[in-house]
């Protein structure tokens, strides 16, 4: 069944009296419980169509749907409400908020959409911190944290409220590839318990193999769109 | 509840910064509790200096007298007579009166002339209604039926005059033909009112009413009450008066000093001037703490965004915290300012150093003391975390309305 639909979706940005195109028509479905590898050279809209996925940006051309809903005619304020109850991001600087410790930045995300009780949120948080490999570390801040813990934090943060869609632009670009490796499994793994789609960007060649499907953008347009019966 | 909690969290960061700011307006607050009590002290003292050195609690004349007594007139005197004094008899909270003839003269050393204000006193009555006595610096008050005088030191000073020197007063009598009073200097004065340092020559009541021809007739009573009677003593004084159908009325001496509470309350305006500063500096540091939090934070704004926040919860967290700095410089503030009011009230400080404060009208012979001004701290407490949480509004729109694609990347 498929979650998000992009039809000829085409974004430019202007940059002075210059129209610079982002994406050229995109025409691309993704299914339920997809692992998705968004990869290609740099300024080739990678990032551009992951913003177009997450609700941060609006097509220019074109319309995107999220479950049957079209989604790119939304108001700042119901994109909002999208991405915080169908939407899990994750970035390349973690973006982890500093002064809250690894169970509060979790927690800050659930607390967004859940009006469940203290009790609950609690066993939610630790049992997704666990499911990352923090067990013990839930009261350190970022900056007692090394890169690839940070990461992991995000990724449970991204998680805890079962998104319908995760994405992840380049989320190993700052992990050293044995780090970013022990990332990209953990998010294989919760792809796999959770069933939530997931869709990466990233250069990496060593990651791809992890991918379910392959997209390649060049200049803005899908150039391959290849399908794997199932990643590493 | 989440916003709050992390809008404090938020203070543990740029604490360098925060403090600073906090400090600011710490500081603003503090100089403003300082100028307040201080100004409010003078005011006080100044007051003080009113009644026990000009007016009395309440003064006694008629209508007529009372709305030209600036020209220190000669006509509509009282004539003390039985009816006046029954009417001054038996008031409870009324101490002591003091009968006041109020003339325009001009002092003649033998060489220069000098207009003055001449006050004919009977001194048992006057000590007893006034102050004044406490401040002669030298030699000592005359008694009724004495050819005496005394003036304040400043005037002495300015004549070149000293104790036991005659001196001429040039006077109109009621007739409004030219007399004079010949007196010895038999004391000096040195108070915290200019105009009796300065203007003032006091005289026997006898001989002034002598000399000027009016009989027993005076310009008005001075009346001393018990503290906190002031008003209902004037009500009643003005209730047996209209009993016995006088048309003597008691004016209390806030009547008397209308000039001087107007001065202050337009030194109350310039506190609101300073007041008005205070709050601009606590503005700027505010606006200046929230835009460089929010520059500093714009990833953090966009990872919020695509995580789902809307504006208002975005701008909840940047007022919680900039409310979190009012609250830190208000309270720092208000501690500092008790501090400096509770010495300004307990020990003052002494300006003599200065010179004679009195000759530049400020009211105060030694130490200026403060006075304790409560609603000034809960006022200023609670306007500091207003101006705090109000003008962090803007910034915090501003950071909350970031594109949160041009945010994240921080583009």
């Amino acid at each position: 069944m498929s979650l998000m639909e992009l039809n000829k979706v085409k974004k430019s940005y202007q940059q002075g009296k210059i129209e610079v195109p982002a994406l050229r028509g995109i025409d691309l479905t993704v299914e339920e419980g997809e692992f998705t590898i968004v990869f290609g050279p740099s300024g080739c809209g990678k990032t551009t169509l992951l913003n177009m996925l997450g609700c941060l940006d609006t097509p220019t051309e074109g319309e995107i749907c999220l479950n049957g809903r079209k989604i790119s005619d939304l108001s700042k304020k119901d994109l909002a409400m999208t991405r915080r109850y169908n939407i899990g991001f994750i970035f390349q600087n973690y973006n982890l908020i500093p002064v809250l410790t690894a169970y509060e930045n979790v927690e800050f995300a659930l607390r967004l959409i859940s009006h469940s009780s203290e009790k609950q949120i609690k066993e939610k948080v630790l049992k997704m911190l666990e499911e990352v490999g923090l067990k013990g570390l839930e009261t350190r801040r970022p900056n007692e944290l090394s890169g690839g813990e940070q990461q992991r934090v995000a990724i449970a943060r991204a998680l805890v409220k079962e998104p319908k869609i995760v994405l992840a632009d380049e989320p190993t670009a700052n992990l050293d590839s044995k780090t970013g490796i022990g990332v990209i499994k953990i998010m294989v793994k919760m792809n796999q318990e959770l069933g939530a789609t997931s869709i990466f960007s990233t250069h990496d060649p060593q990651i791809m193999k992890y991918a379910k499907r392959l997209i390649n953008l060049k200049d803005g347009m899908i150039s391959t769109d290849e399908r794997r019966g199932r990643g590493v | 509840m989440f916003s709050i909690k992390l809008g404090f969290k938020n203070l543990t960061r740029q604490k360098k910064r925060n403090i600073i700011t906090a400090m600011v307006i710490a500081f603003a607050f503090f100089s403003y509790l300082f100028m307040d009590s201080m100004m409010n002290g003078m005011e006080e003292m100044s007051f003080e200096n009113i009644k026990n050195l000009e007016t009395g609690d309440i003064q006694i004349a008629y209508p007529d007298y009372w709305e030209e007594k600036e020209e220190l007139p000669l006509e509509n005197l009282i004539y003390l007579d039985q009816d006046v004094e029954e009417s001054l008899e038996n008031i409870g909270g009324l101490s002591e009166i003091s009968p006041e003839l109020r003339f325009s003269a001009n002092l003649n050393n033998g060489i220069d002339e000098l207009p003055v204000m001449g006050l004919g006193i009977d001194p048992e009555h006057y000590e007893e209604v006034f102050t004044t006595g406490e401040y002669l610096v030298d030699d000592s008050m005359f008694s009724l039926g004495e050819n005496k005088a005394v003036i304040g030191e400043k005037m002495a000073q300015l004549m070149n005059l000293k104790i036991n020197d005659y001196i001429t007063l040039l006077v109109r009598t009621k007739e409004d033909t030219f007399n004079t009073i010949d007196v010895e200097i038999a004391g000096l004065l040195h108070t915290p009112h200019p105009m009796v340092n300065a203007g003032t020559v006091f005289v026997p009541l006898d001989i002034a009413q002598q000399a000027l021809n009016v009989g027993n007739s005076i310009s008005l009573i001075a009346v001393k009450v018990k503290p906190g009677y002031e008003e209902n003593i004037t009500e009643t004084l003005n209730q047996n008066f209209r009993r016995k159908d006088s048309n003597l009325r008691a004016y209390s001496w806030r009547e008397a000093a209308e000039t001087v509470i107007a001065l202050s309350t337009a030194k109350k305006a310039g506190i609101g001037v300073i007041l008005s500063v205070v709050l601009l500096i606590g503005i700027v540091g505010i606006i200046n703490n929230v835009v460089l939090s929010a520059l500093e934070r714009t990833e953090e704004i966009g990872m919020m965004k695509a995580l789902g926040m809307r504006e208002m919860e975005i701008v909840s967290v940047f007022m919680v915290e900039a409310t979190g700095i009012g609250i830190i410089g208000s309270l720092v503030g208000c501690l500092l300012g008790a501090v400096g009011v509770g010495w300004l009230v307990k020990y003052g400080f002494d300006i003599s150093y200065a010179g004679d404060m009195t000759s530049y009208g400020i009211p105060i012979l030694n130490r200026l003391y403060g006075v304790w001004n409560l609603s000034a701290f809960g006022f200023l407490f609670v306007l500091g975390i207003m101006v705090a949480l109000l003008s962090s509004i803007t910034p915090a729109l501003w950071a909350a309305r970031k594109d949160p694609v041009k945010a994240i990347y921080h583009r």
